[in-house]
C-alpha cells in the first residue's frame, strides 16, 4: 500500500517518457551519425570520430552562416521588442481604438510562418508586386527587395517581425495589465513625470514579461527556417543561408547526413547555451523586478 | 480515539512535526492551539491520511491508519481555505459525500439530510447557489455541512472561523458547539485563537514547532501555563511578566515589591511574575503594594484597560479595572495597584533559546 | 492642448502598424479574387471572381490540395489527442512533484521546444524510410509530438499547479478515491485550460512547415507545404497562391480568436499568466 503511494507520480508520466524517448532516440541516432560519414552515395558508413564537426568549423560556409544566423536573430528579436512593446504601450492607453484593435492583434502570429512569406513574397516582387507599386509615388519603385543580400536579409527578417511582434505586443500587454497600480498613484502624487514614470517604474516592473518574449524570439529565431526557405532560399548567393538552412542543404538537397546533422547539433548547442544564460538572466531579472513592486 | 505517537514529518529541511505526541478521546472537543507554521494543519492531515508521516504512528479507534488510504479511515474534514468545488453548487457540495462510494444514500434521503443540515447551519436558501457567489461566512458553512452531513469517527477541523468577521465568528462559536453531531463526535478543533481554544475545547493541546508543549483543561491551561510562552498565548489583555529575583522570604519583584510567594527555586534565581491584568486591583489601600504613573489608558466596554508605568523605569503593566474606578485617570496620574497573591505566576527568566517554564509555587 | 495632440499621435502609431499588420492579409483577399489576367494589369480595381478558389479547391493544377487540407486535419488532430492522453497525466503528476531535479527534467522537456527541429528530423528522415514510416499519418503525429507535448504537458502543469491540492484532499475525504477525485474534480476544474491548449496545440501543430516539407512527398503532405507548391512552376500564379494561403490559414485564425483570452498562458508556455 505504502509504496504505492509513493509511486503513483511516477508512473503516471510513464507514457510521456516513453514518448519522450521515442522523440530523443532520433535525436541520439543522429549525434551517433555524425561520427560516420553517412550519406546516400554512402549508405555503409565509416567512423570518423570528430571530422564532421572539424569540417563544419573549418568550412567557411558554416561561419558565414553563423554570422548570418546571428545578424537575423538579434535584428529580428530586437526589432520585435521594441515595436511589440510600443505597441502594448500604445493599447495600454485603453482608447476606443485600442480596444477594438488588440481584438485582432493576433492575426499575424496565427499564420504559419511559411504561410507569411508566401505572402510577402508575394508583395515584395520588384516589378509587379504591391509594395514596389505603393512606394512608386515616392519615388522608390524600383527596389530589388530579396534580389540583393542585405535587401534578402532585411526583408526576411520584416517577415519575421510582421509574424511575431504581437507576440512580444501580447506578452508585454498582459504584463501592463498585471502590474500594480499603487506605485504609479504615488508616482501620480509626487507629479512625477511620464517618462520618469516610464524608466523608473513601468520597465523595471514589466521588463520580467518582456525577457520572457525576448527570450522565446531570441531562441526561436536562432533556428529559423521556414520564413528563409520560403522567401530566399538562402539567396541570392549565400547571403541568407542561415544554420538551419545550411543543415537542410547538406543533409536533405545533397544528402550528406552526417554532416549536415552536425550542422544542427552545433547549433543546437549554441541555443541551448544561450537559453541556459537567458533562463538565469530571467531570475535574476524577476527578483529585482519584485524588489521595485514591494 | 485519535492518538498520534512519535510523529515525525519534514519537508526537505524543514521540520514540520517533531516526536509530535497527541492523545484525542472518545467524544470530546479537543482544541489544537498554536501560532501559524506550528504544525497544526499538518497534524489534521496527518490524521485524515492525506499527509504521510515520515515516522511515528497514527490509531483511531485502536487500529493502526498506517496504509490506510484517506477515504477508508472514516473522518471528515473542514479544510481552512474551505475547499469548496468551485464548480458546483452548494447543494452538489453538500451532496458530494453522500454520492461518493462510501458514504452512498438513495438520493431522497440524501436529499433529506441535507435539507436538514441545510436547514441547522441556517443555508437552506443557498442551496442553488454556486460557492462562487457565496459570502466567506455562507461559505464556511457550506464546508461544514459537508462534515456533519455524513457520519464520521471523528471531524476534524482546521480553523473553520478564521475568515469571518469577528460577529459572525462570536456568533457561530457559539452554534458550533450546540450541534448535535458535533457533541457526540470526537472533534479536533485547529486554531490559533485563544479565546477560540478557551471558549470550545474540553481540553486544549498546545503545538509549537511541531511539538505538543502542553495538554490540559482550560484551568488547567490557565492556572498552570507550561511557560511563558503559553502564558501570554491565553487572555487579553496579556499577562503581565515582571523581572524579579527570588528571595529568602518571597520574591522582590521590580519596582521594588515583595511579594510572599515561595518559589521552589533558590534565592537569587532571576524570574519572571506573571500577573493577570484581572488580578491587579487599583486604588486600594491593603495588599502588596506597586506605584507608578498611568501611561495610557484604552475602554473596552464596560471595563478600562489601564497601563501603568511602575515606579521611575520602564517597566509597564496592564491591569483591567471597572470603568468606575478608571474614568478619571489622565496619564501620568499616580496610582497604587495591588496585586492578588494566589493567582500569581512565577517563570524562570526567557532564555534566547527557550521561554521562561513554569516554577511551582506555595503562598 | 498638448495631450490632445500627443493622444492623437499615439493613435496615428497605432493605425500604422496595424495597417502594416493587416494589409498583407487585405492583400491576399485582393489577390485570391482576381481573375488571372488581370493579376498584373491592375492592382486595386478589378472584377472579383471565386475562380481562383475553385482552381485550388478543385484540384485542376495537379496539386491535390483538399487532400493536402484533410491531412492537416487528421495529422494535427492525432497530434493533439495523443498528447492529451499522454501529457495530460503526466502534467498532472510533475504539478505535485516536490522532488529535487523535477525542475530540471521538466526544463529538459522544454528544450525539445526550442532544439533545431533539423537535428531530429535528419535522423528521422533515414530511420522512417526503413521503418516505412516516411509519409505516412503515423509518422507526422509521431514527429508533431516534438511541437504538441512540451506545450501541453508545461501548460498544463501550470493550471494543475493552480490548483489547491485540498480540492482533491477534501474529495478523498468525502470517500472518493484518487482516480475519482482527479475525474471529479481535478479535471473539470482545468477543462477551460485543457480547451485552449488543445487548441493552441492544435494550431501550432497545423502551421508546421519543417517536418511536412522533409518527411512526407504526397500521400501525407499538409497545407504548408501544398500552399507553397502553387509558387514553383513556370508561369507565377500568384491567384492561385493566395487562394491557398488563405485557405489554409482559416482554421488557425478562426482557433485563435476563440481562445484569446487564453492564448498569453499558453504561448509563453505557462511562465505568464494572465
Amino acid at each position: 500500500m505504502g509504496w504505492r503511494l509513493t509511486l503513483r507520480p511516477y508512473l503516471l508520466i510513464v507514457p510521456a517518457l516513453l514518448l519522450t524517448c521515442g522523440i530523443l532516440y532520433p535525436f541520439g541516432l543522429g549525434l551517433y551519425y555524425t561520427l560516420f560519414d553517412f550519406s546516400a552515395s554512402k549508405p555503409q558508413p565509416d567512423m570518423v570520430r570528430f571530422e564532421n564537426y572539424r569540417a563544419v568549423f573549418t568550412q567557411e560556409a558554416f561561419w558565414n552562416s553563423a554570422w548570418v544566423t546571428v545578424l537575423y536573430a538579434v535584428g529580428a528579436a530586437l526589432t520585435e521588442t521594441v515595436l511589440g512593446v510600443a505597441v502594448a504601450l500604445l493599447l495600454h492607453r485603453s482608447s476606443l481604438l485600442g480596444r477594438v484593435l488588440e481584438k485582432i492583434l493576433i492575426l499575424p502570429l496565427m499564420i504559419a510562418p511559411v504561410i507569411a512569406a508566401i505572402i510577402w513574397k508575394l508583395m515584395l516582387q520588384p516589378s509587379v508586386g504591391v509594395v514596389n507599386h505603393l512606394l512608386r509615388p515616392f519615388g522608390l519603385g524600383g527596389v530589388q527587395w530579396t534580389d540583393t543580400p542585405t535587401g534578402a536579409l532585411l526583408s526576411s527578417i520584416a517577415v519575421d517581425v510582421w509574424v511575431y511582434t504581437p507576440f512580444v505586443a501580447i506578452l508585454a500587454l498582459a504584463g501592463l495589465r498585471s502590474l500594480p497600480t499603487s506605485p504609479f498613484e504615488a508616482a501620480a502624487v509626487d507629479g512625477a513625470g511620464w517618462w520618469y514614470t516610464f524608466r523608473r517604474l513601468t520597465l523595471p516592473m514589466l521588463w520580467p514579461y518582456v525577457l520572457v518574449a525576448v527570450i522565446f524570439r531570441f531562441m526561436d529565431s536562432l533556428k529559423v527556417f521556414d520564413i528563409i526557405y520560403a522567401l530566399t532560399e538562402g539567396g541570392p548567393g549565400d547571403s541568407t543561408v542561415v544554420l538551419q538552412i545550411r543543415a537542410y542543404l547538406e543533409a536533405i538537397r545533397f544528402q550528406r547526413y552526417s554532416f549536415g546533422i552536425s550542422y544542427t547539433i552545433v547549433l543546437w548547442a549554441v541555443v541551448y547555451l544561450a537559453a541556459m544564460v537567458l533562463v538565469k538572466h530571467l531570475g535574476k531579472i524577476q527578483r529585482k523586478a519584485a524588489e521595485v513592486t514591494t | 480515539m485519535i492518538r498520534l505517537s512519535g510523529i515525525r514529518k519534514a519537508y526537505g529541511k524543514t521540520v514540520a512535526l517533531d516526536e509530535l505526541e497527541l492523545e484525542v478521546r472518545e467524544g470530546e472537543f479537543f482544541c489544537l492551539l498554536g501560532p501559524s507554521g506550528a504544525g497544526k494543519t499538518t497534524t489534521l492531515k496527518t490524521v485524515a491520511g492525506l499527509e504521510q508521516p515520515d515516522s511515528g504512528t497514527v490509531v483511531l479507534d485502536g487500529e493502526d491508519m498506517r496504509g490506510v488510504e484517506p477515504y477508508d479511515r472514516g473522518v471528515a474534514m473542514c479544510f481552512e481555505s474551505y475547499a469548496l468545488y468551485p464548480h458546483r453548487s452548494a447543494y452538489d457540495n453538500l451532496a458530494s459525500p453522500l454520492r461518493s462510494p462510501r458514504h452512498r444514500l438513495p438520493a431522497a434521503e440524501a436529499r433529506q439530510r441535507i435539507g436538514a443540515i441545510a436547514e441547522l447551519l441556517g443555508i437552506s436558501g443557498l442551496l442553488d447557489r454556486p460557492v462562487g457567489q457565496l459570502s466567506n461566512g455562507q461559505r464556511q458553512r457550506v464546508a461544514l455541512g459537508r462534515v456533519l452531513v455524513r457520519p464520521a469517527r471523528a471531524f476534524l477541523l482546521d480553523e473553520p472561523l478564521s475568515h469571518l468577521d469577528a460577529k459572525l465568528r462570536q456568533q457561530m462559536r457559539a452554534e458550533l458547539k450546540a450541534i448535535g453531531a458535533v457533541q457526540h463526535t470526537t472533534t479536533l478543533y485547529v486554531t490559533h485563537d485563544s479565546v477560540e481554544a478557551l471558549a470550545l475545547g474540553d481540553r486544549i493541546g498546545v503545538i509549537r514547532q511541531g511539538r505538543i508543549v502542553q495538554t490540559g483543561t482550560r484551568e488547567e491551561i490557565w492556572y498552570e501555563p507550561y511557560d511563558t510562552e503559553v502564558a501570554r498565548a491565553f487572555g487579553r489583555p496579556r499577562i503581565n511578566l515582571l523581572p524579579g529575583v527570588v528571595t529568602e522570604s518571597g520574591v522582590r519583584a521590580d519596582g521594588g515589591v515583595e511579594l510572599p510567594v515561595r518559589a521552589q527555586a533558590a534565592p537569587g534565581t532571576e524570574v519572571l511574575v506573571g500577573l493577570r491584568p484581572r488580578d491587579i486591583a487599583l486604588h486600594a489601600d491593603e495588599g502588596h503594594g506597586l506605584t507608578g504613573a498611568v501611561y495610557v489608558t484604552e475602554v473596552l466596554g464596560r471595563s478600562v484597560e489601564v497601563t501603568v508605568r511602575l515606579g521611575t523605569g520602564e517597566q509597564r503593566v496592564s491591569l483591567v479595572a471597572p470603568r468606575a474606578d478608571a474614568a478619571r485617570l489622565r496619564p501620568d496620574d499616580p496610582v497604587r495597584l495591588v496585586v492578588r497573591p494566589e493567582n500569581l505566576l512565577l517563570f524562570e527568566a526567557d532564555r534566547p533559546e527557550r521561554p521562561g517554564r513554569r516554577i511551582e509555587t506555595q503562598s | 492642448m498638448r495631450k490632445r495632440l500627443v493622444g492623437w499621435l499615439c493613435d496615428t502609431a497605432l493605425i500604422l502598424y496595424f495597417v502594416f499588420a493587416l494589409f498583407p492579409i487585405a492583400w491576399m483577399v485582393i489577390l485570391s479574387l482576381k481573375p488571372a489576367d488581370q493579376l498584373f494589369s491592375t492592382y486595386f480595381s478589378f472584377s472579383p471572381t471565386l475562380d481562383g478558389y475553385r482552381t485550388v479547391l478543385g484540384d485542376s493544377e495537379g496539386i491535390p490540395f483538399v487532400r493536402f487540407f484533410v491531412n492537416s486535419l487528421v495529422v494535427s488532430v492525432g497530434a493533439v489527442v495523443l498528447s492529451l492522453v499522454v501529457g495530460l497525466p503526466a502534467a498532472y503528476a510533475s504539478a505535485g512533484w516536490r522532488f529535487k531535479g523535477s525542475e530540471n527534467l521538466m526544463f529538459t522537456l522544454l528544450s525539445f521546444r526550442f532544439a533545431p527541429e533539423l537535428t531530429v528530423i535528419i535522423p528521422l528522415f533515414v530511420l522512417y524510410q526503413k521503418l516505412g514510416l516516411f509519409d505516412t499519418y503515423v509518422g507526422m503525429v509521431w514527429v508533431l509530438q516534438l511541437v504538441t507535448l512540451p506545450l501541453i504537458v508545461w501548460i498544463m502543469r501550470s493550471y494543475f499547479a493552480d490548483l489547491t491540492p485540498e480540492l482533491e484532499q477534501a474529495a478523498l475525504l468525502d470517500g472518493y478515491t484518487r482516480k475519482q477525485a482527479f475525474f471529479k474534480v481535478a479535471l473539470p476544474l482545468v477543462k477551460p485550460g485543457i480547451a485552449a491548449v488543445s487548441l493552441l496545440a492544435f494550431i501550432f501543430a497545423w502551421n508546421n512547415f519543417v517536418f511536412p516539407l522533409i518527411l512526407t512527398s504526397n500521400e501525407a503532405q499538409t497545407v504548408t507545404v501544398g500552399a507553397l507548391s502553387f509558387l514553383g512552376g513556370d508561369r507565377p500564379k500568384y491567384n492561385l497562391t493566395a487562394a491557398a494561403a488563405l485557405v489554409s490559414v482559416v482554421p488557425p485564425l478562426l482557433l485563435a480568436l476563440t481562445i484569446q483570452r487564453y492564448l498569453v498562458r499558453g504561448l509563453s508556455f505557462g511562465a505568464v499568466k494572465s
